[in-house]
């Protein structure tokens, strides 16, 4: 159980980071950390408060060979992908009028409230076949905001994470889990958000995507577009 | 804030760049932090193949999710800290963990009681090191001792001979403590 008063939940963050929970404790934890915001504040100042601690530790040679095992994994999850990518199944380009049309109402609404510098860029995520909800992505040279029109909660322990895929390319890049309450804001603007480029939003564990790519359901899709 | 300055490191430079896709930011990254990293790992989880995995799994992690990292929460090497700690401690907990005695004639290293007057110049050190001193002995002997080697509760009562339950209470009321002094 996960607490809610505060300073319970400050005590349980301290010794999650610190370590001292046992398997199943710490698994509950991780598992809530992709949904609760809070908690997700408490052990990242843990983390920074602790920090200074972890020079105890002396500095140590790693064995050769380590980074060559990185780089093999880093490059093969940004090689040139084969043919058959999952995005190409997806009928990403038919919205419904009436869909469309309700969420540019809101999309207005966003845009006049929310100061974007530069040249922007907004997107619509929708479900690609049928079903509820959407969102509303706006980028600008300050960073990328992302927000849910209506309700979305992922199903259980799941989390919702958000990809981008650059225009010339078919491979979806990780931009993060989208926090529970809806709203994922990206500083600086990653530069692969640009003027074609599609998003798109998984269902993934807790924490998000093991691998470097969607293991779950594409969920909500939608294209960038200069305004 | 008088540290907010340290978010604009090099490290805190490299990660965002590496949040742009840059391999190039990662190769530096490993370059500036990898020692670091690789004995903060060995530390806790005491074998060389095993911290090695720690490692690699740690910077496939920072690649994936540097988009997320921002400057402004607060310093990279914290951040990066926190990914190498979580995975080593996810390393032994899934190995089920040997106990480090402490004994050296076992090539276990102690902590030596006056351990928290090593802990780095840094202005955040210093007010780490002055709240560190205002507990318990007790409570921060086990603090730094489950920080340092990753062990659970009740591998700290194990290896300092005391009761579960005061462990417990010691590591609770001592990070409590931390906090409010650390956080006026």
């Amino acid at each position: 159980m996960i607490p809610e008063n505060p300073e319970e939940l400050q005590a349980l963050a301290g010794e999650y980071v610190l370590g001292v929970l046992d398997k199943e404790e710490a698994g509950e934890v991780a598992a809530e950390l992709a949904t609760n915001a809070e908690l997700r504040r408490a052990v990242a100042l843990w983390e920074e408060r602790l920090y200074p601690l972890s020079s105890i530790a002396a500095p140590a040679e790693p064995p050769s060979g380590t980074w060559q095992a990185i780089e093999a994994r880093i490059s093969a999850s940004v090689a040139k992908p084969t043919s058959q990518s999952p995005w190409n199944n997806l009928a990403v380009w038919r919205w419904s009028t009436a869909a469309f049309a309700a969420a540019a109402a809101g999309l207005a609404l966003w845009i006049a409230v929310t100061p974007v510098p530069g040249p922007s860029l907004v997107a619509v995520l929708h479900p690609p076949q049928q079903g509820q909800g959407s969102w509303i992505a706006t980028a600008g040279r300050s960073g990328l905001a992302l927000r849910a029109v209506t309700t979305a909660t992922p199903p259980g322990d799941r989390t919702f994470e958000l990809w981008v895929i650059t225009p010339g390319t078919t491979r979806p890049r990780p931009l993060g889990v989208i926090p529970r309450d809806g709203e994922l804001t990206l500083t600086p603007l990653p530069p692969d958000l640009r003027d074609g480029a599609t998003l798109a939003i998984s269902i993934e564990p807790a924490g998000g995507s093991p691998t470097q790519q969607p293991t779950g359901p594409v969920v909500f899709v939608g294209s960038m577009n200069a305004v | 804030m008088e540290n907010r300055s340290v978010a604009l490191s090099e490290v805190a430079v490299l990660i965002e760049a590496v949040g742009r896709g840059s391999q190039v930011a990662l190769k530096r990254l490993y370059e500036v932090e990898s020692k670091r990293l690789y004995g903060i790992a060995l530390r806790i989880v005491r074998r060389p193949e095993i911290a090695a995995d720690v490692l690699q799994e740690a910077f496939v992690q920072i690649w994936q999710h540097a988009a997320a990292f921002s400057a402004e929460r607060g310093p990279g090497a914290a951040w990066l800290t926190g990914i190498v700690r979580f995975r080593a401690l996810d390393a032994v907990r899934k190995a089920g963990r040997e106990i480090p005695s402490g004994d050296p004639a076992l090539g276990d290293e102690p902590l030596e009681p006056d351990v928290i007057d090593k802990i780095g110049a840094s202005a955040d050190a210093e007010k780490l090191r002055r709240c560190l001193k205002l507990l318990e002995h007790d409570q921060q002997r086990c603090i730094v001792l489950a920080f340092v080697e990753g062990l659970s509760h009740s591998q700290v009562a194990e290896r300092i001979k005391a009761p579960l339950g005061s462990v417990k209470s010691w590591i609770r009321r001592g990070l409590l403590s931390l906090r409010r002094c650390l956080e006026p």
